[in-house]
C-alpha cells in the first residue's frame, strides 16, 4: 500500500475543477456521512482509531510516511531529516492517554460528548461539536493541520480542509492514513486545494460550515472575519513570535552543552517556521556564560547539526532575505563592538548574529538566530511591551525553581505559552493555542436545569 | 589604477566617463574607475572601510571591481555611509519612510549633487525623451516641497532640462494628489493636441486614476503622449500588480502601453535603470537596463556568486555616480538575469504568506 495512486480527495485530482456548486454539495455529502456515522461513534471509538493512525506514521517504515518524507522539498516545505523530526515529535504525543486527558482537561467530564453529565451546581450540561467545520490550514507547518482535523474527528464534525495551491500533500498523506484505519470516519473528511481568497469557492465553503478555522497570516484572518455571517464561530490564529530565554545559571546547573544544544533543537526544529519557533534568544549578562560566548557556542553546534539534519534548500527569497540580512549585520558588525556574526560558508544555512541592541527581531527564519544579552526578565517585558500581543511561546532555560520564577511575570505580562527550551517546537497534544482552549474555543454547550 | 587625492578629481573623472559613455555606450574604463573610487571611498567613507577590512578586502586585496565590498542599502540607515566631512553635508537624500530610523539617508555636497545630474539626464532623455515635444505632468511635489526626495530632484532637474516645454507639478509636499490640477493640465493638453508625458510614482498613478473614477472621467490623450512610472507604494495607497496599473493607465488616460516605462532607482543611487525607451518596441519580459556607469549583477543569495543567465538572484549594482558614498550595493530586491537586462522580481523581503512567523517589526 498504496499500489494505486492516491484518488479520495479533491486535492488528489490535481486536474479537477472546482466550482461553488461542488463545493456546497461536497459539504453537504460530509454532513450527511458524519450524520449516519462519526456523529454515532463513541469517544474510545474514536480516540482508539487516532491512536492507530498515529502509530502508523511513528513507524519507519508505513508507506505514506516514507511518500511524505521521498517528497519534493519544495512540495512538503522541508527535506527528509527536517520532516521526519517533527512528525516524530507530533506522533509521539497522539496516545489514547493523552486524548482523553485533552478532552478532561477541555469538557472535564470526556462522557459530555456523548451525553448529558453532571456538574458541582447540581446542573446537567454537555458539549455539541459543530456539525461542519471548515479549516483554512497554514501554508508552512503541516502539524496544525493533523491536529485541527484530530481535534475535529474528537467533536464529531465533518471537516473540509482547504489547503493552498500546492500544499495540500502532507494533509491528504494524513487524511489517506485515516481513510485507511477507518474510512468511515474519513467519509466526513474532505480535502481540497486552492489559492486562498477564491470569493466563488470560498464563499460556498463559509456558508455551509458551522465553525471555520484559519491559520495564517493576519490578513488571511482579517479578511475571513469580514467574510464571515455573524452566526459562524470564527477561530481564527494569526500572526505570533517566540524567543528563547536563558538565566543566567542555567548553565551551572544544566550544563552548558545542553542548553546550547536545546537552543539548537528549537533552532533547527521545522527549520524555524510557524509561530512557536524562537528568532531571538535573549541570554541573561553577569552569568558565569557570556551571551557572546553563547552566540559563538551556538554557531558551533547549528554546523554540526547541519551534518546530521540539514536545513536543505530554500526558494530564493528566503535565500535572499537571509542574505540581505547578513550583509546589513555584517557592516553593523565592522562599525559596532555591539554586533558579531557567525555564518555557515557559502551558503545560508545558518546564521548567528550576536546584538547588544535589545529590541526584538524578527529573523528571516530558516535557521537564523538573534542571540542578544538581558539584564533581567523585566527589562525583556518592557522590550517586547510593543509586540505583547503577538507573542506565542518563551522556551526557558533555568534550574526549575528559577522556571517559576521567571514563569510568573512572563505569564501576567501575557505569555499565552511558557516552557522549557529545546520544546518549543514540540507543545503537547493540549496545548493552548495562544492562550484559548483548543476544543472549547469551537462547541456549543448545552445546559440543562432541572427542578 | 586611478589614484584620486581629492572628491573633486573623483567627480570630475566620474562625470568625465559618463560623457564618454553617452558618445560610445561600449568606452573602455569601468573597472579602473570603479577600483579608483574604491581606494578613494575606502580612504574617506571610515563606516565602508570598517567592512573592507573585516572583510579583508581592500584596495591592496582587490583587482577587480566586481570584488569590491558590498553595503546592503538598508545600513544607509544607521550608518554614514559618505565621503563627506560633516560641514560639507550640503544636501540629504532621504528614503521614504514612517520614522527617522527608517529612512535611508545618502549624503550630497554640489560636486557629488552635479555627478548625480549628470548621471540621470542622458540615461532619462535616452528613453524618456523623443521627437514629441511632450508636455510634462509631474505627479510630484515640487523641490521646495520635498527637498530630501531624490526622485523629486531628478523630476526637478529634468523640468529645468526640459524648461522650454509646459509643464505642472501635480502633488504637495505629502504628495497629496491635486486631482483638480492635473485634471485641468491633462484636459488642456487633450483639447490643445498636445501630447504629454506624465511621471509619477506607482501609488500617485493610482491617486489620479482614483480622481478620475471618482469623477467618472477618462481621456483619451494625444498619441504621443506617454508615462514614467515607477514603483512603490509605501502604504500611500492601494497596490496595483504592475500590470494592472498600466492597463488602466491605457485605458483611463489612453497613453499607449508601449509608451508607458519604468524606472528603477533608489535614493542610495545615483543612476536609473528603465524598463524600455520610447519609439522602441517593447519585447516581453520587459528589462530594466542601468547605463553604462552602474553596472547590476544577479548574484546567488546562497554564494553571493553571478547566477546564470535565466536565474533569480538578488541584485547588485556599482554606480560610479555614487562617487561620494559607497559605489558597490546590495538592494533588496530580487531579479532574474538576462543577457541584456535584468527582470524585477520583487522584494527579498518575506511574503505573509509563509505564515505567522512574519511580522514587520524591521528596526534599522
Amino acid at each position: 500500500m498504496p499500489e494505486q495512486p492516491l484518488d479520495y480527495f479533491l486535492a488528489d485530482k490535481p486536474g479537477a475543477e472546482l466550482t461553488h456548486s461542488l463545493i456546497a454539495e461536497a459539504s453537504q455529502t460530509l454532513r450527511r456521512n458524519r450524520n449516519e456515522y462519526l456523529a454515532t461513534l463513541g469517544n474510545e471509538q474514536i480516540i482508539s482509531k487516532l491512536a492507530e493512525v498515529a502509530n502508523l506514521w511513528r513507524s519507519p517504515d508505513y508507506p505514506l510516511r516514507q511518500m511524505a518524507l521521498d517528497a519534493d522539498p519544495e512540495e512538503t516545505g522541508f527535506p527528509r531529516e527536517v520532516l521526519a523530526a517533527g512528525l516524530d515529535a507530533c506522533f509521539a504525543d497522539w496516545t489514547q492517554e493523552k486524548f482523553f486527558m485533552l478532552l478532561t482537561q477541555e469538557f472535564g467530564d470526556p462522557t459530555r460528548l456523548q451525553s448529558f453529565a453532571s456538574q458541582p451546581n447540581r446542573t446537567y450540561s454537555m458539549v455539541n461539536g459543530p456539525q461542519l467545520i471548515a479549516h483554512i490550514a497554514p501554508g508552512n507547518l503541516p502539524v496544525p493541520v493533523f491536529q485541527s482535523i484530530a481535534f475535529g474527528l474528537l467533536l464529531r464534525s465533518a471537516q473540509f480542509v482547504k489547503c493552498a495551491s500546492g500544499k495540500s500533500l502532507l494533509p491528504r498523506l494524513f487524511g489517506h492514513s485515516l481513510h485507511f484505519v477507518e474510512p468511515g470516519m474519513a467519509a466526513a473528511l474532505e480535502i481540497a486545494e486552492w489559492d486562498g481568497g477564491n470569493e466563488s469557492l470560498e464563499s460556498a465553503l463559509f456558508a455551509e460550515a458551522d465553525c471555520v478555522t484559519v491559520n495564517g497570516g493576519d490578513k488571511t484572518v482579517e479578511s475571513i472575519r469580514q467574510r464571515l455571517p455573524l452566526a459562524k464561530r470564527l477561530a481564527g490564529y494569526g500572526h505570533r513570535v517566540s524567543f528563547g530565554y536563558v538565566e543566567k545559571q542555567a548553565n551551572e546547573v544544566m550544563g552548558t552543552q545542553t542548553v546550547i544544544s536545546h537552543a539548537a533543537d528549537d533552532i533547527v526544529a521545522w527549520n524555524q517556521h510557524g509561530c512557536l519557533s524562537p528568532h531571538v534568544i535573549y541570554v541573561e549578562e553577569n552569568g558565569s556564560l557570556n551571551p557572546a560566548r553563547f552566540a559563538e557556542m551556538l554557531a558551533g553546534e547549528l554546523e554540526a547539526r547541519n551534518e546530521t539534519m540539514p536545513r536543505g534548500p530554500i526558494s530564493t527569497r528566503e535565500s535572499a532575505a537571509i542574505s540581505t540580512a547578513r550583509r546589513f549585520y555584517k557592516i553593523r558588525a565592522a562599525n559596532n563592538a555591539g554586533a558579531a556574526l557567525w555564518e555557515s560558508e557559502d551558503s545560508t544555512d545558518w546564521t548567528v548574529v550576536h546584538e547588544d541592541e535589545k529590541q526584538f527581531q524578527t529573523s528571516p527564519l530558516n535557521r537564523f538566530i538573534f542571540v542578544k544579552p538581558i539584564e533581567h526578565i523585566d527589562e525583556v517585558l518592557h522590550v517586547l511591551e510593543p509586540i505583547r500581543e503577538s507573542v506565542s511561546t518563551v522556551g526557558l532555560a533555568a534550574s526549575e525553581a528559577r522556571m517559576r520564577d521567571l514563569a510568573l511575570p512572563l505569564a501576567r505580562w501575557g505569555v499565552p505559552r511558557i516552557c522549557p527550551l529545546g520544546q518549543m517546537q514540540r507543545p503537547p497534544l493540549a496545548w493552548r493555542h495562544d492562550g484559548r482552549p483548543p476544543l472549547g474555543e469551537l462547541i456549543r454547550w448545552a445546559d440543562l436545569e432541572t427542578a | 589604477m586611478t589614484n584620486f587625492t581629492s572628491l573633486t578629481e573623483a567627480c570630475d573623472a566620474v562625470s568625465t566617463f559618463i560623457q564618454r559613455c553617452v558618445g560610445d555606450p561600449h568606452a573602455a574604463g569601468f573597472g579602473e574607475l570603479a577600483l579608483g573610487l574604491f581606494a578613494f571611498q575606502f580612504a574617506h567613507n571610515t563606516p565602508f572601510a570598517n567592512l573592507c577590512q573585516a572583510e579583508n578586502l581592500t584596495p591592496e586585496t582587490v583587482g577587480d571591481w566586481r570584488d569590491i565590498p558590498t553595503v546592503q542599502t538598508r545600513a544607509f540607515k544607521s550608518l554614514d555611509l559618505t565621503v563627506l566631512p560633516e560641514a560639507d553635508r550640503e544636501t540629504l537624500f532621504r528614503s521614504s519612510g514612517t520614522t527617522q530610523v527608517d529612512r535611508s539617508r545618502h549624503f550630497h555636497c554640489a560636486e557629488t549633487l552635479a555627478v548625480y545630474h549628470a548621471s540621470l539626464w542622458p540615461w532619462f532623455a535616452g528613453h524618456l525623451v523623443d521627437e514629441s515635444a511632450n508636455r510634462l505632468l509631474f505627479l510630484f511635489p515640487e523641490l521646495g516641497q520635498a527637498p530630501e526626495s531624490s526622485l523629486v530632484h531628478m523630476m526637478d532637474t529634468v523640468a529645468k532640462r526640459l524648461a522650454k516645454r509646459e509643464h505642472c507639478f501635480a502633488t504637495d509636499g505629502q504628495w497629496r494628489i491635486d486631482g483638480q490640477a492635473a485634471v485641468d493640465f491633462l484636459h488642456d493638453c487633450a483639447t490643445q493636441n498636445e501630447p504629454v508625458t506624465i511621471l509619477g510614482t506607482a501609488f500617485s498613478f493610482v491617486h489620479l486614476l482614483d480622481h478620475l473614477d471618482a469623477d467618472a472621467m477618462d481621456f483619451q490623450l494625444p498619441s504621443g503622449s506617454a508615462a514614467m512610472e515607477t514603483g512603490g507604494y509605501k502604504g500611500r495607497s492601494r497596490e496595483m500588480p504592475r500590470p494592472k496599473l498600466h492597463q488602466a493607465i491605457t485605458a483611463k488616460l489612453g497613453v499607449a502601453s508601449a509608451r508607458i516605462i519604468c524606472e528603477y532607482g533608489m535614493c542610495e543611487l545615483s543612476s536609473q535603470a528603465y524598463d524600455g525607451k520610447l519609439g522602441q518596441a517593447n519585447t516581453a519580459p520587459r528589462l530594466f537596463r542601468f547605463p553604462p556607469w552602474a553596472r547590476a549583477r544577479v548574484v546567488s543569495p546562497e554564494t553571493l556568486a553571478d547566477v546564470e543567465l535565466g536565474q533569480a538572484g538578488l541584485l547588485q549594482v556599482v554606480d560610479l555616480a555614487n562617487a561620494g558614498s559607497a559605489l558597490s550595493l546590495q538592494t533588496e530586491d530580487l531579479a532574474r538575469r538576462h543577457a541584456d537586462g535584468f527582470e524585477l522580481l520583487g522584494r527579498a523581503e518575506l511574503l505573509e504568506s509563509r505564515g505567522c512567523s512574519l511580522m514587520n517589526l524591521t528596526h534599522a
